[in-house]
């Protein structure tokens, strides 16, 4: 009896061991290795990312992308790690102090989640710099810490004119992953921008769940299911700011004859291949600039504390072209386009 | 002989509220559901209320759920309790979605069911075996569930084409199968949004076409749970073990066995359950797929009284609540809202004119209730969004809260089982 609980004791520490792996961080592929010709000691950047990590096709490879830029044309030296569904708020903290304890002085933080341990981790390690994407509240704020926030309204804007321009039921339809201020911003300028076109257009919205419940995000068929009703309802273009769900949202388009719009990277290129052709166009969010940037200045010995705003003007947000399914209304987009960046248009954000 | 002395003591205990309700009561109530549901659709012009797409959707958000529920069926029924359903739901995405990706989607179903079954084992080694607690063990593997699922994705899908650390490449889907010839004019039938007359055909629809093969599979497996539990030697043993392991071990039933056989078949509906969600729901695994629906299974199997039937009653309401707010359903949930307002008057008119001191002051209360629900439902031309994401749970707790008396599951589940106790 005693042997037996003796067992299981180990059986459920074995347990949670291996639970833990899941979350141990990956060292980047080639992380250590030394570009040839930067001399000296080469910059050491860290790079925590959000729930899903390098190779989750959207948000988190766009920082990939921009700290492999970074790599091989500045020589920086890097090393990742990546965050879990449902942590503390410890473990984030944690992952960050972990990083430069490891040497890494620059630390780069992807995604909102991470504000308040940017916050704390920042006061503890003044000499160290930060950058935290997607957040500029005091929350993360500091004399050392890099806000990179991306003006998501105003690409949304310019989609949710296109999506005006090319609905043919005068019915379009929003499909937010979480319902959070920043998904709140993509719906903002998306309505704002359908609107402008064609002022009496109907517009259905759908969350696919409220915060603190975070799975909107990797609901592949929730997404599919809110889809289908809008498609079986009238709309014939969805613009799906959902993350992973939104793939859902393609495979419904798809199945409807449909058209979709696909957000944060050019997912006309980077969704699966059977579903590319109903994606028209994407709300393109350029993390990798923002990140790259970061570490620039820092190189260069530019760096500035506090809130950068990555927007129109800045190319920090687009609309992407691929498939050639807005060739025709280009002008007309490029146009509200310069309208924004002149501030003759002003987006609202909620 | 064993067996026929356990037949007379459990058949008693289980079958005496059934017979209250004839068989017909069911049909009657379902009849009665669509009239209910088609006089509020004509009534409140809110057609995607049992619109065959939302049908349809609320069948595929219900199989999942109905499946994990059916695992948590096998093994509360053999007296261990499954809360690490969700892991082993976890394993099975990965099952499946690994198989399903190298060997195509049917090799796939059985990937799904093999990695739930390897966390059923785990369960039914520290629970029968080493008799650990089953909530402490159950918790462990979800926690072992979620990481070994991450840790196996990192290590398979990165690098594969259009996969990655935290999702596989895209899989072949399960066929969809339909009655031929019947789509087309149902659907119009359907359009014509008459009374009763469209309702039905929407829901024949909904059933007889485009139905994927793993939903027939899986409300096969629903009726072969009911027949072999309730039907057979090994199920009624099986049943035994849940109800008092020591009066099934004095009859010489072999109980570590007949539990730990059962627990290995939960795990492998659990995984089935994931399986469902990669190989049919989504078409990918994805980390953080399962979203917390093993434990709604699992809730969905106490609602269902520890029975099949209960549970598919339960696995629907739930999908079908879901579909229809994930659809934007905000007419819906207000067109609902009116018979829920008529029920509550009249019941409440009802128990207060019985005129006993108890009764009136319940019956006030919901009278009440149903008019400022009346009241709602004539001020608005749609409920909010924020409460229609609600409308799964509100609708469950309504119902628990009207059934819950009549709720009993298995005597010894959750009972830490030692062999020799019976002395």
């Amino acid at each position: 009896m005693r042997h037996a609980t003796k067992l299981a004791a180990i059986a459920a520490a074995a347990a949670l061991s291996l639970a833990a792996c899941g979350s141990s961080s990956t060292p980047s592929p080639g992380a250590g290795d030394t570009p040839a010709g930067t001399g000296g000691a080469a910059l050491k950047v860290g790079m925590a990312y959000d729930v899903g990590g390098r190779g989750d096709q959207s948000f988190n490879d766009a920082a990939a992308a921009g700290l492999d830029k970074a790599k091989t044309e500045l020589g920086v030296e890097t090393k990742e790690a990546s965050a879990v569904n449902g942590e503390a708020e410890s473990a984030r903290k944690e992952r960050l102090q972990q990083l430069i304890d490891a040497g890494y002085t620059n630390i780069v933080a992807v995604g909102f989640a991470y504000a308040k341990s940017v916050g704390q981790v920042a006061k503890a390690n003044p000499e160290v710099k930060f950058a935290i994407v997607d957040d500029a509240s005091p929350d993360s704020a500091g004399p050392n810490v890099d806000q990179i926030t991306f003006a998501e309204e105003q690409g949304s804007y310019l989609v949710g004119a296109a999506a005006a321009l090319k609905t043919k039921s005068n019915h379009v339809g929003f499909i937010g992953g979480v319902q959070t201020d920043l998904i709140k911003k993509f719906e903002a300028g998306y309505v704002a921008g359908a609107k402008a076109v064609k002022p009496d257009i109907k517009i259905d919205v759908k969350y696919l769940t409220q915060p603190p419940d975070f799975s909107g995000f990797s609901s592949v068929d929730k997404g599919k299911a809110a889809a289908e009703g809008m498609y079986q309802g009238g709309a014939d273009i969805i613009y799906a700011a959902a993350g992973g769900s939104g793939g859902g949202v393609f495979t419904a388009a798809k199945a409807a004859g449909k058209l979709a719009i696909g957000v944060d990277s050019d997912q006309a290129k980077t969704a699966a291949p059977d579903v590319r052709d109903v994606i028209m166009t994407s709300m393109i969010k350029k993390v990798d600039v923002g990140v790259y940037d970061f570490i620039k200045s820092v190189k260069d010995n530019t760096f500035k504390a506090g809130n950068r705003v990555f927007d129109l003007a800045a190319g920090g947000v687009d609309y992407s072209t691929t498939g050639g399914k807005i060739d025709d209304i280009k002008s007309k987009l490029d146009e509200y386009k310069a309208k924004i960046i002149s501030g003759e248009i002003k987006v609202p954000t909620s | 002989m064993s067996a026929t002395n356990l037949d007379v003591a459990v058949v008693q205990e289980t079958a005496a509220p059934r017979r209250a309700r004839p068989r017909w009561f069911w049909y009657a109530v379902v009849a009665g559901a669509i009239i209910v549901i088609s006089t509020v659709r004509v009534l409140t012009g809110a057609n995607d209320i049992d619109s065959s797409g939302a049908l349809t959707a609320g069948i595929a958000l219900a199989m999942p759920i109905g499946l994990a529920g059916l695992g948590g069926l096998w093994s509360e029924r053999a007296g261990v309790v499954n809360i690490g359903l969700e892991g082993m739901m976890i394993l099975g995405t990965w099952g499946g979605a690994f198989i399903g990706y190298h060997y195509g989607p049917w090799a796939g179903i059985l990937g799904a069911i093999l990695l739930g079954m390897v966390g059923g084992a785990v369960h039914a080694l520290a629970t029968v075996v080493f008799g650990v607690d089953h909530i402490v063990s159950g918790v462990a593997i979800n926690l072992l569930g979620a990481g070994a699922a991450s840790y196996l994705a990192v290590r398979t899908f990165t690098g594969l084409p259009g996969g990655g650390p935290t999702q596989s490449p895209p899989l072949e889907q399960l066929p969809f199968l339909s009655v031929p010839g019947i789509s087309d004019p149902l659907g119009d039938l359907e359009q014509k949004q008459w009374w009763l007359v469209s309702d039905v055909a929407g829901l024949l629809r909904a059933l007889l076409t485009n139905v994927n093969v793993l939903t027939i599979i899986g409300i096969g497996l629903l009726v072969l749970t009911w027949w072999i539990l309730w039907r057979t030697a090994f199920g009624l043993r099986l049943r035994a073990c849940g109800e008092s392991p020591v009066a099934a071990e004095t009859l010489g039933v072999n109980v570590y066995r007949y539990k730990f056989v059962a627990v290995l078949i939960s795990g492998g509906l659990a995984g089935l359950a994931g399986g469902f969600l990669v190989l049919v729901a989504s078409n990918l695994y994805r980390d953080g797929q399962t979203g917390g629906r093993g434990y709604i299974g699992l809730a969905a199997m106490i609602f269902g009284n520890w029975r099949p039937g209960g549970l598919a009653g339960g696995a629907a309401l739930f999908g079908y609540t879901d579909a229809v707010q994930l659809r934007g359903g905000g007419d819906v949930v207000r067109a609902y809202l009116l018979p829920i307002a008529l029920a509550l008057i009249a019941w409440g008119v009802w128990q207060f004119r019985r005129r006993r001191q108890g009764k009136r002051i319940t019956g006030l209360p919901m009278v009440i209730a149903g008019l400022l629900s009346l009241a709602w439902f004539l001020l608005s031309a749609r409920v909010p969004d924020e409460f229609t994401g609600m409308t799964p749970y509100v609708a469950t707790l309504l119902v628990l809260a009207f059934a819950s008396q009549r709720l009993r599951m298995p005597a010894a589940d959750g009972l830490v089982y030692r062999k020799g106790e019976a002395g």
